[in-house]
């Protein structure tokens, strides 16, 4: 290791800042997630969410379901995490989320992917490096159908004040 | 089933029991660490590294230490909310308002309240309703951290509770 010298490296930047995004801008976000029988119930349990709908196949079945239905907190959850190296990774604290809707089940083996459109973006007269931005993002399964949609509103750090 | 349906679930959370108004402070709270927050963050694909590299975030601007993804603690109030709110539901309608109102670190425990807004009928069932709660997350030590309203379709005693 005498020989390795750190600087000579260019970092691989990741995350997006203020003046990255415009009103009206599609981002279609990466990577698409399989959401897994395991995922539901790692998720499920480690949030104290014991629901049988969630965790019983034959309750589930018993209401008309081919599975057991995955925790929509957990379809939330993963919707926005592949949102984030676009909309959020630049930093920011996460604000907010607004008129979010469950239109469908998701069942274990479906795979989601979502896409975002910058609807209102703003600066802050309090917060001169920061500005705040509302997304509504999409997402849906294997099969084209609108599982979840949700407004998200972040402060998103300006690129003049980025380190 | 082996056991008829409600026998899986609580007798007196049904629809009817979800007056507007009736206030409720939940049985249990919960410590965040790191199944709760570092992995459940990196299994959602939320690549975010301020909420599970503790080098990153040392010293940071919302406090040492990793900072916990706002919907993890948001998935867990509801989560401790649960089986009070939801063990009876057909399905979990959607979510708004939710505001993240200040930073969650690990070793932080979470204890939950909830308020019934509004309980309505369902169009086109009379075999359940909806309800719409509003979720408040507490920490340990009395600080706010998250506020939510969440939209839940409940069934009816009057049709489920001999099923």
């Amino acid at each position: 290791m005498a020989d390795f010298d750190p600087s000579g490296f260019e970092l691989v930047k990741r995350g997006n800042q203020y003046e990255d995004f415009a009103v009206g801008q599609r981002w279609t976000h990466h990577w698409g997630r399989t959401i897994t029988e395991s995922d539901n119930v790692t998720f499920s349990a480690a949030t104290c969410n014991w629901t049988p709908m969630h965790l019983n196949v034959e309750y589930a079945r018993a209401h008309g379901h081919p599975d057991v239905v995955v925790n929509p907190m957990l379809v939330l959850c993963t919707v926005v995490g592949m949102s984030v190296e676009d909309l959020s990774e630049g930093g920011g604290p996460f604000l907010g989320v607004n008129q979010c809707t469950f239109h469908i089940p998701v069942y274990p083996g479906d795979t989601i992917t979502a896409e975002s459109v910058v609807e209102e973006m703003r600066t802050s007269a309090s917060r001169p490096d920061t500005g705040i931005i509302t997304w509504h993002t999409e997402a849906r399964n294997q099969r084209g159908e609108l599982v979840v949609d949700y407004r998200r509103t972040n402060l998103v750090a300006m690129r003049k004040a980025a380190r | 089933m082996s056991r008829p349906l409600a026998r899986l679930t609580g007798a007196n959370n049904y629809f009817e029991d979800f007056p507007a108004g009736r206030k409720m402070r939940h049985a249990r709270g919960a410590t965040i660490d790191e199944v709760e927050n570092n992995y459940l963050s990196k299994a959602v694909d939320n690549t975010a590294q301020g909420h599970w590299n503790e080098h990153a975030v040392r010293g940071g601007p919302l406090g040492s230490g990793r900072i916990v993804f706002g919907l993890i603690t948001g998935s867990m109030v509801i989560g401790l909310a649960s089986q009070d709110t939801a063990e009876n539901a057909l399905a979990e309608v959607g979510l708004d308002k939710l505001r993240f109102v200040s930073p969650v670190h690990h070793g932080d425990t979470i204890y939950a309240y909830s308020e019934v807004l509004e309980a309505t009928d369902a169009p086109g069932r009379d075999d359940a309703g909806l309800v719409t709660f509003k979720h408040w997350g507490v920490t340990h030590d009395g600080r706010l951290v998250f506020e939510g309203e969440r939209t839940v379709l409940l069934k009816k005693r009057s049709h489920w509770a001999e099923r």
